[in-house]
């Protein structure tokens, strides 16, 4: 069965915008520097992971129908006919793509690739071709309102169990609210940091308590999940309805700020897309990232650490998406400075930092790990070997993820987590830092 | 006068000015029609200033910064493109002279600055465009991603550059008062073409070039603008 009509109704369609796509259709130099500057690439130098070439397969059939040239002269002007059998590698290929906006940084034209394979991966969408993975992913989001699956009521053992910890840790009692209506901030993570890695979860508790605010904020036991994988899939629908859920439940809970979590993706749909295309209209509420606002704290003398417990050194992994799209970069090295005794940075760093290969949505496919391991992940790992860094802290739950499996497949002896819970280790709670157990 | 030569000197520049400019403005009006629903500023931005712009335009700062290689092939090519085409003003018309003329160059002085100029531009833009190609046969990256258009373009040039490098360091040196003359021609719509051969040939490849330009992405000089509006933008 062919599937050319539909593809080439998705390809057609660019004609009509959005403006930056069909201007990358029109004006690609072919110069090569995406490539250059590709993570993809730099571990392997195969045409398919070339991002030129990725975005070819679109371009190419966009000028076949679209343009004069590519009707009348065809091949002659960079034109080609629908081809099932390139068509079956499309999701193999646009799913070799970290959409980390890298090489939009250095194309002399300003082309940013990812945009091309959105529209890749929302034609592949369209045909039920998405990877069997992140299929799945939407689906239990769009169910249960998290990525996990996880009910109310195992949130709220979550909670439990991480205020007990806190108590143990501290002999004081922390609260995290849950579900109060009125609260001034509602705090909206990545799932796993409330289910699974739940020292930044604890750091964020911990900076509330310490600024007597322990009763201004909540979380929610209904939507606790930041992540919206329909930015990865390319599905505008099911990003949008991922997006609404949190967006409502904000509006119940009467809130004054939307805390975003350490989520690299969560931030940048919230804050550069919902926000800024105001797509529910005017917000009765901000929308900051914790780690913006705990670094406020900080700044303002606040806050109070004993470095002395974090002795090894760290360094810092940019997310590509508050790196990159939400210019999240001081921040983060504000508390881990604050926070930590050795602070070393990969080179390059901020906004220019590399992928850790598993962007894009990539770091949940199991299915290409051996991918991420060995060409999109090469980089990442060079650059943190090169910091002789002990711990890589970073604010990105699939971040974490491809760098945690990145340092156990080149056996590494290096920790990977977050930013806030480096925070949660050092910060001093009336006046005594936390007597810690080890989480890992 | 031949037919070919008349085809080539007095009709087609009419047809290549026609096509170039109702294309480019074709082009350029269809960007700015469609629209553009999200915005995507990417960091780091120097926010939408003008600034930021003809910075980018004039140095191709982001090039220099991910492939320095090739910020020296391209920046050079462009900066020698932008001197031909100041010279070709020269050729066609008086107003460069007059200007020079105004600043206290005498004739002399005019056909020292024209061959030391014009003779850097052609020997600059030979040399580029022939790295460029190079480039684009023996570098993996570049050459996977290479395609008939893309060839087309650096050959097109080649031809352009080449015929233009015969005039300037050939024999057939080119008679300004015999090209001011063609040229005020065309203008009155009334052509009269009485050119050597070589000039012809010259004249023919560079209006295929022009042809081309709506149609191909040489349009980059005109898109270039846009995009970098998108991505550097501040938030609306």
């Amino acid at each position: 069965m062919s599937d050319q009509e539909p593809v080439l109704k998705g390809v057609n369609a660019i004609k009509g915008g959005p403006r930056a796509l069909r201007l990358y259709m029109d004006m690609c130099a072919k110069c090569g520097t995406c490539a250059e500057v590709c993570t993809v690439y730099y571990g392997k130098k195969d045409p398919k992971y070339n991002p030129a070439h990725r975005s070819d397969l679109i371009r190419s059939l966009y000028k076949r129908h679209n343009t004069l040239a590519g009707k009348i002269f065809g091949g002659l002007a960079g034109a080609k006919d629908f081809d099932q059998a390139e068509f079956e590698e499309w999701q193999d290929i646009f799913y070799s793509c970290t959409t980390c906006r890298r090489c939009a940084q250095f194309c002399p034209v300003g082309i940013d690739n990812s945009v091309i394979t959105r529209k890749g991966r929302t034609i592949l969408d369209g045909l039920g071709r998405t990877p069997a993975r992140l299929q799945k992913v939407v689906k239990t989001a769009l169910d249960t309102h998290n990525t996990d699956g996880a009910s109310p009521d195992a949130f709220n053992a979550a909670i439990a169990f991480i205020e007990e910890e806190m108590r143990e840790e501290h002999g004081v009692d922390i609260k995290i609210p849950v579900d109060v209506v009125g609260a001034e901030y509602f705090y909206l993570p990545p799932s796993g940091d409330a289910l699974v890695n739940i020292e930044a979860t604890m750091g964020v508790a911990k900076v509330f308590h310490v600024l007597g605010m322990g009763d201004k904020w909540t979380m929610s036991s209904k939507c606790f999940d930041g992540a919206n994988y329909g930015l990865f899939t390319g599905n505008d629908a099911h990003m949008k309805a991922t997006n609404k859920a949190c967006v409502d439940e904000a509006k119940r809970l009467g809130v004054k700020v939307l805390l975003m979590g350490e989520c690299g993706h969560a931030h940048r749909v919230m804050k550069r897309m919902m926000e800024s295309s105001k797509w529910w209209g005017d917000l009765p509420f901000q929308v900051i990232n914790c780690m913006e606002w705990t670094a406020e704290q900080i700044r303002a003398g606040k806050l109070q650490f004993d470095k002395s417990k974090n002795p090894e050194s760290v360094t810092y992994h940019d997310p590509c998406n508050f790196a990159k799209s939400c210019n999240i970069i001081e921040a983060p090295r504000v508390i881990l400075r604050a926070a930590c005794t050795k602070v070393r940075e990969m080179t390059p760093h901020g906004a220019e930092n590399w992928c850790c290969g598993g962007g894009g949505g990539l770091a949940a496919m199991n299915e290409i790990l051996e991918f991420r391991m060995t060409v999109s992940g090469v980089k990442k790992h060079e650059q943190i070997k090169a910091t002789g860094a002990e711990y890589v802290a970073t604010a990105c739950a699939n971040c974490k993820r491809q760098l945690a499996q990145l340092m156990e497949h080149h056996k590494e002896d290096i920790a990977v987590g977050g930013v806030h819970d480096m925070l949660s280790r050092a910060i001093l709670v009336d006046g005594k830092a936390a007597n810690r157990k080890c989480y890992e | 006068m031949g037919n070919s030569a008349f085809l080539v000197g007095g009709v087609l520049p009419y047809l290549a000015a026609v096509v170039f400019v109702v294309g480019v403005v074709y082009r350029l009006l269809t960007w700015r029609r469609v629209p553009q629903p999200a915005s995507m500023t990417l960091y780091p931005t120097q926010g939408a200033s003008w600034g930021a712009l003809v910075k980018e335009a004039l140095f191709f700062p982001s090039l220099f910064r991910g492939d320095k290689t090739l910020w020296i092939f391209a920046w050079s090519f462009h900066v020698a493109l932008a001197l031909a085409f100041i010279g070709h003003l020269r050729v066609a018309t008086g107003v460069i002279d007059r200007g020079l003329a105004a600043v206290g160059l005498g004739a002399a002085g005019m056909a020292m600055l024209s061959a030391v100029a014009g003779g850097f531009a052609g020997v600059v833009l030979i040399a580029t465009v022939l790295l460029l190609l190079g480039r684009r046969m023996l570098v993996a990256r570049v050459r996977e991603i290479s395609k008939t258009p893309d060839f087309l373009a650096l050959l097109l040039l080649v031809a352009v550059i080449t015929t233009g490098d015969l005039m300037r360091f050939g024999a057939s040196h080119v008679d300004l008062a015999a090209t001011r003359a063609w040229a005020a021609s065309l203008l009155t719509l009334s052509p009269a073409v009485s050119l050597p051969p070589t000039f012809l040939l010259h004249l023919f490849f560079a209006q295929l070039l022009v042809l081309y330009i709506a149609f191909s992405k040489l349009m980059h000089f005109g898109g270039f603008f846009f995009t970098f509006s998108l991505i550097k933008g501040s938030q609306p």
